[in-house]
């Protein structure tokens, strides 16, 4: 039975963020303003008031310095036994009197303390709940949580089953939107629930073995495209982004986009066997009574109101389930396996373009798919590799979360466009008689399907026009469950000429990292295989290159992030190259060549492994 | 003149917002006119507003309410 749920999150957060620096202008900071307390309760009153006015349950998220607040406290008491909310415990919402007297630092995110003071504020917090409550919570969370701190509040608290765990796009892009003031990273990871591995909470677990013990959820259900291009807090099921945004009509106050968000997180049901999921946690200072950037209150509380209704209103017409947080986890433990992947066919819904992407997530990678350049993977991340990343102080990436890329064409160039060098993308160019072109240039439509356990992307047809002769070439791209493969069959399904031969070069450059900069590439090794006969290079930006005809296999293993990639044809006169860069385009290239005629179908292979 | 202020609402720079940047302007009372600290954009509340709708075109869709978002 389909089913589409929501988890709607509250959190009393007795200092807001931003609210302290926007109330508070002109002023010396002090977070024990009682003004600033007394309205930061309010508005934690005024969501649960909406979400219970619509027939709506609550997962409510303690925040270390509500522990502290009598009426916080009471009124969770009160909502837990009249409407059946969920009493947690975030690790957001740190900071407060108690807090910095104890710690001394005016750091706030969980993920980026040392692990020494990670435990200390989890047995501190938790420990703090326990005085409180008399039991400890089932469901925490913070805007991210490293594996680490998972792990060890899993240990320590085995009641915790579900944690808000990751927000999706958050890294480069949030950092300069935020004028270049938000040290904290965290792409890479998935944009719908699953079951954190132990060793890197943004890559899924594949077994029993990796199962970090917890279902993780994202905070917001964010628009796969607009947050992939552009601002991640300006396009997710959080109706004061939106305003953030300016995705509103500032005669009506109408935002249709809001609406459209939800309604295409309900259609991913289609490729996620019947399952669907929407998340919604709007920090208290959202709704700051003085009004958020363009945005006067009234704006604010209505477009949270909105936000509420609609939910309701779908509630009441049996297309959804409000669960809470404990909830949802044992019904996704009951509903998935583990190498059951997150798909969605993802269509542009604000600007128009009709646009596509296809993502695609399980425990081995998480893949982007583009249609406007002809089905090519603009997104790679290998978690295979199931990379141990410790984040925070003490570590090499105090503030770097995000799980490296072998691609990501808004950092690196994708198809490239400018006079020198290489992007990273996984595309196809075919040549003929001195012509070439690139699938990136063939915009399309994908339909999906699932044949087993494998997942398929059909994509529309596509014409190439050399000078005299025309390819009508069809792309077919897999995806087989738990495999580690993506699968890229080329149909020729039409030549102008019959007796025409065309050059197909099926090529991947990639690169490693987690932002635009580039990385030391130093080391990577590429490789051509045929039967014992192996050639290879170790990268030190000499622009080498290797050509072996008939190669089982091309592979570059990139030790930095432990990952080794792939390819393979099954093209009878497939000739396998690898490429190494140089200082100005440090990427390198693995692909294959083949002739091929018309009504012929060739079939190319990426795999991605763990290397160490 | 004296050190510039919030306004009433905190405005950002539409300038900068078109280039995805989130800056606050600051008021300069003496003036009538916000102003960006990054690039070189000023304006009183009218222009400001004037200019906000302008960056809205990039949002082509913004007003349509989608029920298929498929393309079979």
């Amino acid at each position: 039975m389909d089913k589409f749920i929501v988890n709607i999150i509250h959190r009393p957060e007795m200092v807001p963020e931003y609210a302290e620096k926007v109330t508070g202008h002109g002023k010396e900071e002090d977070i024990g303003r009682k003004a600033l307390l007394t309205e930061s309760l309010d508005i934690f009153k005024f969501q649960q008031e909406m979400a219970h006015k619509y027939g709506l349950k609550t997962t409510i998220q303690m925040t270390y310095a509500s522990l502290f607040n009598e009426e916080a406290v009471q009124i969770a008491k009160e909502h837990h036994e009249k409407y059946g909310d969920e009493i947690a415990l975030s690790l957001l919402g740190l900071p407060c009197t108690e807090f910095r007297e104890k710690y001394k630092t005016k750091d706030f995110c969980i993920w980026m303390f040392s692990m020494e003071d990670k435990k200390s504020i989890v047995d501190d917090v938790f420990g703090k709940f326990y005085d409180i409550f008399g039991f400890y919570p089932e469901s925490t969370g913070s805007y991210y949580m490293d594996a680490d701190l998972i792990n060890y509040v899993k240990e320590a608290y085995p009641s915790v089953k579900c944690a808000v765990a990751t927000c999706w796009e958050e890294g480069p892009k949030a950092y300069h939107t935020c004028n270049n003031s938000w040290y904290t990273f965290m792409d890479g990871g998935p944009w719908n629930p699953w079951i954190p591995s132990k060793q890197n909470s943004h890559a899924p677990a594949a077994n029993e073995a990796e199962d970090s013990g917890i279902v993780a959820i994202p905070h917001l259900s964010r628009d796969l495209l607009a947050c992939y291009d552009g601002n991640g807090s300006n396009f997710g099921t959080h109706p004061q982004n939106v305003l953030r945004g300016m995705i509103y009509d500032t005669e009506t106050w109408d935002y249709p986009y809001l609406y459209n968000l939800i309604d295409q997180y309900r259609d991913l049901e289609k490729y996620n066997n019947g399952y669907a999921y929407n998340m919604m946690f709007v920090g208290p200072g959202w709704l700051n009574k003085m009004g958020r950037w363009e945005a006067p209150y009234e704006l604010l509380a209505k477009s949270y109101e909105d936000g509420m209704k609609y939910y309701g209103e779908l509630k009441e017409q049996g297309k959804l389930t409000d669960m809470t947080m404990a909830e949802f986890a044992d019904y996704y433990r009951q509903k998935k396996t583990y190498t059951e992947p997150e798909c969605a066919l993802w269509r542009d819904i604000l600007y128009g373009s009709d646009k596509q992407l296809f993502w695609y997530c399980d425990p081995y990678m998480r893949a982007c798919v583009n249609m406007d350049q002809g089905g090519a993977i603009v997104d790679l991340r290998p978690y295979a590799a199931k990379l141990e990343w410790p984040v925070g102080i003490g570590t090499k990436h105090v503030t770097d979360a995000s799980y490296p890329f072998l691609i990501q064409e808004k950092y690196r160039a994708g198809y490239f466009t400018h006079y020198a060098g290489e992007g990273t993308v996984r595309s196809a160019k075919l040549k003929y008689n001195g012509e070439e072109v690139d699938l990136c240039l063939c915009r399309t439509k994908a339909h999906f399907s699932q044949e087993g356990n494998t997942r398929v992307l059909t994509l529309d047809p596509v014409d190439i026009e050399f000078y005299d002769l025309t390819v009508k070439l069809q792309s077919v791209i897999s995806f087989e469950e738990g495999s580690s493969d993506i699968k890229i069959e080329r149909r020729i399904l039409e030549m102008s000429n019959p007796e025409a031969q065309v050059e197909i070069n099926e090529y991947m450059v990639a690169c490693y990292g987690t932002t635009e900069y580039s990385e030391d590439m130093t080391g990577i090794t590429l490789s051509a295989k045929k039967g014992e006969e192996v050639q290879s290079l170790s990268y030190e930006y000499k622009c080498r290159d290797i050509e072996m005809a008939g190669a089982d296999e091309v592979r570059a293993i990139v030790p930095q992030i432990e990952t080794a990639v792939s390819m393979r044809s099954n093209a009878e006169t497939a000739v396998g190259y690898v490429k190494e860069g140089y200082a100005f385009s440090p990427m390198f290239t693995l692909g294959y060549t083949a002739q091929v005629k018309d009504k012929e179908v060739i079939a190319t292979w990426l795999k991605l492994e763990k290397a160490n | 003149m004296a050190q510039a202020g919030k306004g009433k609402l905190n405005y950002r720079c539409p300038s900068c917002f078109m280039r995805d940047l989130d800056i606050d302007m600051f008021y300069q009372k003496e003036t009538d006119e916000f102003y960006c600290i990054r690039c070189q954009y000023r304006g009183n509340e009218k222009d400001v507003l004037e200019k906000n709708e302008m960056v809205r075109f990039r949002y082509g869709a913004m007003a349509k309410r989608y029920t298929k978002f498929d393309f079979d």
